[in-house]
């Protein structure tokens, strides 16, 4: 899972990036608007946390305009807590507001329901044969049984499991799990996927030559 | 209660004064009344006195002077004098024409009786009343007060007259001692009287009714604004500060009032909407270093860290607490200036001077943003806070340097313009939107629209303009965007 954080706040953008990666995510970040709309355009991200106040383009503006392109899922990090700063941000396009100051805790659940919400999930819980992904404890199970996976593992079963029957090519593999200061290390995702397979069954992840990767 | 309402007590106060005035002028004319009926009633009998003393005085005998008496003093003891007549010998007769004048037939019923000094009664014609005054001399009659209802006049004495029982009677005694009456019956005056008097009470009763009614609308319309205040006052009291009082008597003192009473609300309404935006800025101004707080901490104490680890997240909460401080602390600042609790100082000293010192505390900033600075003062002495004015020259060039571009430039002008010490400070930069331009001294109000660097609470300038202005000057701003913006601080020398 990629995201974009969107903060000009650099102690909130530094901790927001930290809490993200540290939870499993790849993380890119922005410290104005300008630049944020740029990454928001140029990358699939799974979700973008977008603060409201931004010098320059404020974060109003960079939704609209993102908006004309693209269906990212959106959550507005605002300080106005007032009803019509929300109306106007879900009407704008936000998938989802969290008020300043916020916990952690509720920024990262709420992460997770517009995630699932996009990938047509319903519940925290994807079953593939006898592996379960719990994508809110982010936890896997093969048989029952939890087995222990490192965060990036973890993100790339849960990429893969949310596009089950889909085959996923390795050029968003890479723009989903890596964030942009990771993206040469080419050799990284074949590691991964290899790991993976080690854990949970060498035809858990099927290899489509030529194409990319699928489960399910 | 309802005597401490105002409308009752005035409608009471004129009540009583209605009833006063209307009392004072019915009597007044019942008297009126009474004196006229009564006037032509003792006409009638002074005139038939006057005839019976003639007639009195025909019976003379030769001889004795002044037989009846009707004026002057009377004896010191009447029953020293010589009688009138003597009865006992000379039977009493009236002439006839004298005698007509008491015909019981004539309107009034008139009579007279005749008395002897020993109480006999020795004529008398007419119908009389049955309890007559039994004649006694004078002297006693005068002792049982019965004629002392009648005051004395100096000069020629009337004979008395009093009313007694529906009869009008007149009394007078003679050098002799014979005490002549001479009455009639007063009863249609006095029922003539009765009716005036009630026709005087249901006049006035109907006066006083219309007055009081009239009164009491007239009140009821003229206290009315002070319902709409008191009603408008206690939705005001009850929260809603939009209220205003709506009358339309604006010329009357009660509309001047509610027109004194309607701006100061809205004055209230204006201090009270600002006090609420300031108290909603404030928070959420601190949001932003309360999210840096608990985002820094929550994601430290996530899992074990290293030193490095915990030292950036102790230096990123120090960070945030100081701008907390620097907020707080500001906000203090101008809460300060607006309870007119903040001090200023006034000593003599040269503005130049501070204008140098606060270049020289922004050089390593503008030199960090490779901006230049360029001044031209001249020397002012004015009067003032000198470390609050700093403040302001410090707040304007930190500004003018963090809002500048690299290579730009600051410039500063101190001159004395129309009594007055200005200080120019240009710079460079961007410039402010005209729309922003109003809103620069508002407090929390950002031309950008977001934080630009932690140490701007948005408080600054609205801080320089309250120093300002608590020195008696004024300070503005003009720009033209993309080419820079000028602040003007003018202060009284």
């Amino acid at each position: 899972m990629r995201i974009l954080i969107v903060e000009d706040e650099p102690d909130l953008l530094a901790s927001l990036a930290q809490a993200l990666r540290e939870e499993g995510y790849a993380v890119d970040t922005a410290d104005n608007g300008d630049d944020g709309l740029f990454n928001a355009e140029g990358t699939d991200y799974d979700a973008i946390v977008l603060d409201v106040m931004l010098p320059g383009m404020d974060g109003w503006e960079l939704l609209r305009r993102l908006r004309q392109t693209k269906k990212t899922p959106v959550l507005m990090l605002t300080a106005r807590d007032q009803t019509r700063d929300r109306v106007k941000g879900l009407d704008t396009g936000a998938d989802d507001y969290v008020v300043k100051p916020f916990d952690l805790d509720e920024v990262f659940a709420r992460l997770r329901a517009i995630i699932r919400r996009t990938t047509n999930q319903t519940t925290n819980r994807i079953e593939i044969g006898n592996v379960a992904v719990d994508t809110g404890a982010r936890n896997v199970f093969l048989n029952g049984q939890l087995v222990e996976l490192t965060a990036r593992e973890y993100s790339l079963v849960e990429f893969l499991a949310r596009h089950r029957g889909v085959v996923v090519t390795r050029t968003q593999l890479y723009e989903h799990l890596f964030d942009e200061n990771e993206s040469s290390l080419s050799n990284l995702l074949d590691v991964h996927v290899s790991n993976v397979r080690k854990k949970l069954g060498a035809e858990f992840i099927v290899t489509r030559r030529g194409h990319g990767y699928c489960i399910g | 209660m309802v005597f401490k309402s105002i409308k009752w007590r005035l409608q009471i106060w004129y009540g009583l004064i209605l009833v006063a005035v209307l009392a004072g002028f019915g009597i007044t004319a019942y008297q009126l009344e009474r004196n006229r009926i009564f006037r032509r009633v003792d006409e009638n009998l002074h005139q038939r006195f006057a005839v019976l003393s003639g007639a009195l005085h025909r019976e003379r005998p030769p001889g004795r002077e002044r037989p009846f008496r009707d004026n002057g003093p009377l004896g010191e003891n009447p029953d020293d004098r010589p009688p009138l007549h003597d009865f006992d010998t000379e039977p009493f007769s009236l002439p006839a024409p004298v005698a007509g004048l008491f015909d019981t037939n004539l309107p009034g019923n008139f009579y007279f009786v005749l008395y002897a000094r020993d109480g006999r009664e020795i004529a008398g014609v007419g119908q009389r009343p049955p309890a007559l005054v039994v004649a006694k001399p004078l002297s006693s009659l005068k002792k049982e007060g019965r004629i002392a209802l009648v005051p004395e006049p100096p000069g020629p004495k009337p004979p008395p007259i009093w009313t007694l029982d529906g009869f009008r009677e007149s009394f007078n005694e003679t050098p002799g001692g014979e005490v002549i009456i001479v009455g009639c019956s007063v009863a249609p005056e006095l029922h003539e009287l009765e009716l005036a008097a009630l026709n005087l009470a249901a006049i006035g009763a109907g006066i006083l009714l219309v007055g009081l009614a009239g009164g009491w609308w007239f009140v009821g319309r003229a206290l009315r604004p002070i319902g709409a205040i008191s009603t408008t006052a206690a939705r005001i009291s009850a929260g809603d500060l939009s209220q205003r009082i709506e009358t339309a008597e604006a010329g009357s003192e009660l509309g001047q009032l509610a027109g004194i009473l309607n701006s100061t609300f809205a004055r209230l309404e204006t201090a009270f909407a600002q006090q609420k935006q300031f108290a909603a800025d404030a928070a959420h101004e601190l949001r932003t270093p309360v999210t840096v707080m608990l985002t820094q901490t929550q994601t430290a104490l996530s899992r074990e860290r290293d030193a490095a680890g915990y030292r950036q997240v102790v230096e990123a909460c120090q960070r945030a607490a100081q701008r907390m401080r620097r907020l707080i602390g500001s906000l203090l600042e101008l809460t300060r200036f607006d309870a007119g609790q903040e001090v200023l100082k006034r000593m003599k000293f040269d503005l130049a001077g501070t204008v140098a010192e606060g270049m020289e505390s922004v050089r390593m900033l503008a030199a960090e943003r490779q901006v230049k600075m360029v001044a031209e003062t001249k020397p002012v002495e004015i009067t003032g806070d000198p470390e609050r004015l700093a403040q302001v020259i410090l707040n304007l060039l930190t500004n003018a340097i963090q809002f500048n571009q690299p290579g730009g430039e600051v410039r500063l002008k101190l001159e004395v313009s129309g009594g007055l010490a200005v200080l120019h400070v240009v710079d460079t930069g961007r410039g402010i939107a005209a729309e922003d331009l109003p809103h620069v001294f508002e407090r929390f109000y950002r031309a950008e629209k977001s934080r630009t660097g932690a140490g701007n609470s948005g408080l600054g300038l609205a801080i320089c303009r309250a120093i300002v202005e608590a020195h008696g000057g004024s300070i503005t701003a003009a720009s033209v965007p993309g080419d820079g913006a000028t602040f003007v601080v003018r202060l009284p020398i």
